[in-house]
């Protein structure tokens, strides 16, 4: 029995953003590490910490800490947009119930962002 | 550039392993980045947490084109693994490095034990757990609206506040150990709820993105994800994952899940060697 047309197509999209998210973090991060082992830096030494005011900097000037911060960001973020993805899926399709627990996911995903950056 | 190079290939090594073995990679990563890289534990466990979405994402986009994972049972239980994920990653930055280190050596002996056991012999038969197709005994099952909303063209989903709960401790552990939680979720999803096992594999690995990135989070506002450790590490467990799940079929690995037992217990006896040094 296969599921409901509206379904599969909600399972591409999702799928879609995976996709997208991954090979573009993968992208991000293979071309830091190029540039990190070029630059004879090695994944022991003391890496820079996240600075998103810098980071547009950091990519221009071809810093490998900014490659690869970009790439973090965007591994950590493909799953909450996966979950947006399908929020927006469920509300078009009136599943009311399913798109409570999407935003409730996406609550406690921000609640992990408000207390980790707080507690830092 | 060395150092960078052989922590691609130790990345290779246990994407390629982890996909032939059927192990999340932090299971294998962990111990190679804090005993061969000497990464303190909790850093460790950061990378891996990035290490794992990136693997998860991967296959988990290929389990919901293909329709095998029921997204609507993983949207419910990731609610719960990420409450889970939540806590473990808060929880992760009080305990020390020593109880961490012992809490991962106990997780290598239980998925060396899971390893020896002979497989299910229904593994590939799409068949859930007991009245997996919701018929025979139904006192334990909860026929919620919830569980039936979950459910999917043939099983009905049982007992969904179990699997909650069980939802919960799983995302703790993911978080504190730096793994997917596939271990816990899959035998909790296929046992307790009656979720035909290739159904609750691919459910789980939708969930792990979810799970992993709520406390991947918490670990890079607290200042645990150091990309220069992180990025040829990811680069080689993408690359060996993908290489695995192509020769996967084609590889016996009956003598390969004997050997990385081995290799699982001895790797726990470091861990508790580290557990009872590190300070």
């Amino acid at each position: 029995m296969t599921a409901p047309v509206g379904r599969r197509s909600l399972e591409a999209r999702v799928s879609l953003v995976l996709k997208v998210g991954t090979y573009a973090a993968m992208a991000l991060v293979g071309l830091g590490v190029a540039l990190m082992l070029a630059s004879g830096r090695s994944p022991l030494d003391v890496a820079p910490v996240l600075d998103p005011g810098s980071l547009a900097a950091d990519l221009a000037a071809l810093r490998p800490s900014g490659f690869l911060w970009l790439g973090i960001l965007i591994v950590l973020a493909t799953p909450p947009l996966r979950v947006a993805t399908a929020l927006s899926g469920y509300l078009r399709a009136g599943e009311r119930q399913m798109a409570v627990v999407a935003l409730l996911i996406l609550a406690v995903i921000a609640l992990g962002v408000v207390v980790g950056t707080s507690g830092s | 550039m060395e150092i960078g190079l052989l922590l691609i290939a130790g990345g290779i090594a246990t994407g390629l392993f982890g996909s032939l073995l059927g192990l999340g990679g932090g299971v294998l990563l962990v111990p190679l980045l804090t005993l061969g890289f000497d990464l303190p534990v909790r850093e460790a466990i950061g990378v891996s947490l990035v290490c794992v979405i990136i693997t998860s994402a991967a296959s988990a986009s290929v389990f919901l084109d293909r329709g095998m994972a029921n997204l609507r049972l993983g949207m419910v239980l990731e609610l719960f693994t990420a409450i889970g994920a939540l806590i473990g990653g808060l929880v992760a930055f009080l305990l020390d490095e020593r109880f961490l280190a012992g809490l991962f050596a106990l997780l290598l002996v239980y998925t060396a034990a899971t390893m020896l056991r002979p497989r299910d012999a229904s593994a590939g038969d799409g068949v859930g757990g007991p009245d997996a197709d919701g018929r025979g005994d139904v006192a334990g099952t909860v026929r919620s609206r919830i569980g039936e909303a979950v459910s999917g063209a043939g099983y009905l989903v049982r007992q969904p506040v179990p699997g909650a709960i069980g939802g919960v401790g799983g995302g703790i552990l993911s978080a504190l150990l730096g793994i997917g939680g596939g271990l816990i979720m899959v035998p909790v999803m296929h046992l307790l709820m009656g979720v035909p096992l290739r159904v609750a594999t691919a459910t789980s690995n939708v969930m792990i993105g979810v799970t992993a990135s709520t406390s991947a989070l918490v670990y890079l506002l607290k200042g645990g994800i150091d990309p220069y450790a992180t990025g040829p590490a990811a680069v080689g467990v993408f690359v060996g994952a993908a290489v695995g799940s192509r020769v996967v079929h084609r590889v016996d690995t009956r003598l390969l899940r004997l050997l990385f037992a081995a290799v699982l217990a001895y790797t726990a006896i470091l861990m508790v060697q580290r557990a009872l040094v590190v300070q």
